[in-house]
């Protein structure tokens, strides 16, 4: 016999025998009978051993919906992680409140009920809510956010048909101070502007949808801005807004340059996200972001930095700046006019605007196009804020173009987008994407594109310090922190034509120029010439003190110690050309 | 047989009454399990609150609106910070706490102090 044959035919005789046990006719009765209850009991184990092992998995996996059970009367509006400065200081978080609403199919005296409402809450308008109460709906709000004392009155007067629910409500503990980079949540807690909404986008609205984001339990989101740096900034352009009677508006950024971190943004007037009704006030829209503007002469830093990058320009190249530069019916002027021939670094501290226009045009036009598409220039700029404009660009790139662009006029940008290509000129050429949230150096360094040469930086820093020193920057030099910039001022543009009187002054302030940590932006927009300025109105005399201002009450607060040690620029500078020669 | 249809009867008395104590059990600990639960929300946002209210009176625009009235602070100035290492070097610690004279004691400890007496030595020098 094989193997294979040997198998079916044991099984066959198994299920004989025990067929032959329970059925056959020639087996003992009694004997037929315990078989069969042996049966009955192997059946039975099986199915009660089922019922137990399933049990068993059921008690190892808990039931999630059984042990969470929440309360009837919460959780309309979800809830929204903290947000918080970098410091961990609370800057939003949500507080529960409960919200009144009726049933009105369930009212039985709508007047009893309309008159006790409008006693207890005196500012409910009768007629409307008699209205409403006398519908047939099932479901409607009367008073979103009340206070405890107001409902426990409600609960008191025990009308039927009426009912709380507590709600989650957005609250900003600082007011207007951070109001433009967390922006705000309308009624039902969703994010309509700012960080809050780009959490919304992050997925919180979908969880939102499923009902899921309900509990407290959300990680904090830690932003980059440190509110004390926020609040002086505000208030020195609060300041500022005063003394210079500026007209429109001023703004003000604090970047870290070697990683890319916003640490303050303000652009007053700004709003209360409390009370979200102001931020639809155009006045008040961030104009860092969200506005764009022709910067006038901070942009001639990129030009500079672009002619010494190519290796075109050295720091001891001259540009002739003797007579205007014509151009068809136009003429470029400066405003500082010197009339001779100018050094390199005299061009960059006295602003010419005929030098940097010469110096753009020994680039040529595609060079220089290239120069700024590599900075960041010439495309909008997403950052975390869902608020972003697109640069204004000439769409027939010619010669008059590069020559006006070269001194910041011709081209259009976000203040934001201009302040990432500076802190790339000052941070050793490392072109950072800025960003609102806490990020380490160590991951800007992995965002960071290198778009300048390390020295070109070297000899950027120690021009924007002789500006401070001797230029037209001179009005911001904190002794001690060794600081350098760049003044700005342009012509705003009414009725196709630059004016001569509406202003935009820029000043970007580096600290220290040494070894660059921070830039310090500030924008006024139309400042008017008052006495303290001796009747002037351009950058110099209005931005660059209130950056002053401003660096010397946030240096402090950003740990960075004053030294009095440090040569002046023009030794620095002799110093480093000739290291890297 | 009637013995196990006993013993059977038996088991599932036991079992019927235990598992009944177990399902009692398990609803009592479900309900403390939810109250906790609910008092535990109801702490963290009693927390949270507190927290905002916090973040609200500690703002740096209330606060130094607080200090601009209440105290004669000012602003601090670039020259009034300075390094450890700038610091003079600390005095000598020549008064001990359990001498009965302290003044003659610095004089015997410290030879190069000038007094008015003159000393053998400085006798000698002069």
């Amino acid at each position: 016999m094989t193997r294979s044959s040997a198998a079916p035919a044991a099984l066959h005789g198994a299920a004989g025998l025990i067929g032959r046990l329970l059925y056959g006719a020639n087996v003992d009765r009694a004997a037929k009978a315990r078989a069969r209850i042996g049966l009955a009991i192997v059946v039975f184990s099986l199915v009660y051993g089922v019922i137990a092992a399933r049990l068993l998995l059921y008690g190892l996996a808990a039931d999630p919906a059984a042990t969470r059970r929440s309360t009837a009367s919460d959780a309309v509006a979800t809830a929204r992680p903290d947000i918080l400065d970098r410091n961990g200081e609370v800057l939003a978080t949500d507080v529960r409140t409960p919200s009144l609403f009726a049933e009105p199919r369930k009212i039985i005296d709508v007047d009893e009920a309309v008159e006790l409402l409008t006693a207890t809450l005196p500012d409910l308008d009768a007629r409307e809510l008699r209205e409403r109460l006398s519908s047939r709906r099932g479901f409607i709000w009367l008073r979103r956010e009340i206070t405890s004392r107001q409902q426990a009155d409600i609960h008191r007067l025990g009308i039927p048909g009426i009912g709380f629910l507590n709600e989650n409500k957005r609250v900003y503990p600082n007011g207007a101070v951070v109001s433009h980079v967390i922006g705000h949540v309308n009624i039902d807690n969703q994010g309509i502007a700012g960080i809050e909404k780009w959490l919304d986008g992050r997925g919180l609205a979908d969880l939102h949808l499923a009902g899921l984001a309900t509990d407290r339990l959300q990680k904090p989101v830690e932003l980059s801005i440190d509110l004390r740096v926020q609040h002086a900034l505000r208030e020195e352009l609060l300041a500022a807004r005063e003394r210079y009677k500026v007209k429109v508006a001023a703004a003000g950024l604090v970047t870290d340059v070697r990683s890319g971190e916003v640490v303050a943004m303000v652009s007053v007037p700004d709003y209360d996200p409390n009370d979200p009704r102001q931020a639809l006030d155009e006045t008040r829209l961030n104009r860092l972001t969200t506005g764009v503007f022709e910067l006038g002469s901070t942009f001639k830093a990129l030009t500079v930095a672009m002619a010494l990058d190519s290796g075109k320009a050295t720091l001891s190249s001259t540009f002739d700046a003797r007579a205007p530069l014509r151009y068809g019916r136009f003429e470029i002027n400066d405003y500082h006019a010197q009339r001779r021939i100018l050094s390199l670094p005299e061009v960059f501290t006295y602003s010419s605007n005929i030098g940097t226009a010469r110096m753009a045009l020994g680039q040529g036009i595609e060079a220089h196009k290239a120069f700024l598409r590599k900075m960041g220039q010439l495309e909008r700029l997403r950052t975390e804020l869902p608020e972003s404009a697109e640069p204004l660009v000439p769409k027939n790139w010619a010669e008059l173009n590069t020559v006006t662009i070269a001194f910041g006029h011709g081209i259009a940008v976000a203040p934001l987008q201009a302040v990432m290509a500076v802190g790339a000129l000052m941070n050793g050429g490392r072109l950072i994407p800025p960003t609102f949230l806490k990020r380490s150096e160590a991951e800007a360094a992995t965002l960071a594109k290198a778009v300048i040469k390390p020295e070109t930086s070297m000899r950027m820093r120690y021009l924007m310090r002789l500006n401070a020193e001797k230029g037209s920057a001179r009005r911001v030099d904190v002794p001690g922190y060794y600081v350098g910039g760049k003044t700005g001022t342009a012509e705003k543009v009414v009725n196709g034509h630059y004016s001569k009187t509406r202003l935009l002054t820029t000043f970007m302030a580096v600290l220290p120029s040494d070894e660059p940590r921070y830039l310090i932006t500030i924008i006024l927009d139309e400042p008017q010439p008052t006495p303290e300025t001796k009747g002037f109105a351009t950058s110099g005399w209005n931005a660059a003190p209130t950056a002053g201002r401003v660096v010397e009450r946030i240096a402090p607060l950003l740990g960075l110690a004053p030294r009095f040690d440090l040569p002046p620029a023009d030794r620095q500078i002799l110093a480093v050309t000739s290291a890297i020669r | 047989m009637r013995l196990i249809h006993l013993f059977v009867i038996g088991v599932l008395l036991a079992a019927a009454a235990y598992v009944y104590q177990i399902k009692f059990d398990a609803t009592l600990q479900a309900e403390r399990l939810a109250k906790l639960r609910n008092d535990i929300r109801r702490e963290r946002d009693a927390i949270a609150t507190l927290r905002a209210e916090w973040a609200k009176l500690s703002n740096p625009g209330r606060i130094q609106g607080l200090a601009q009235r209440h105290l004669a602070l000012q602003p601090l100035d670039v020259t009034q910070i300075d390094t450890l290492e700038n610091l003079p070097a600390r005095a000598p610690q020549t008064i001990l706490p359990d001498i009965e004279d302290p003044i003659a004691a610095i004089i015997e400890n410290e030879p190069d102090l000038p007094t008015g007496s003159a000393s053998p030595a400085a006798g000698g020098m002069r």
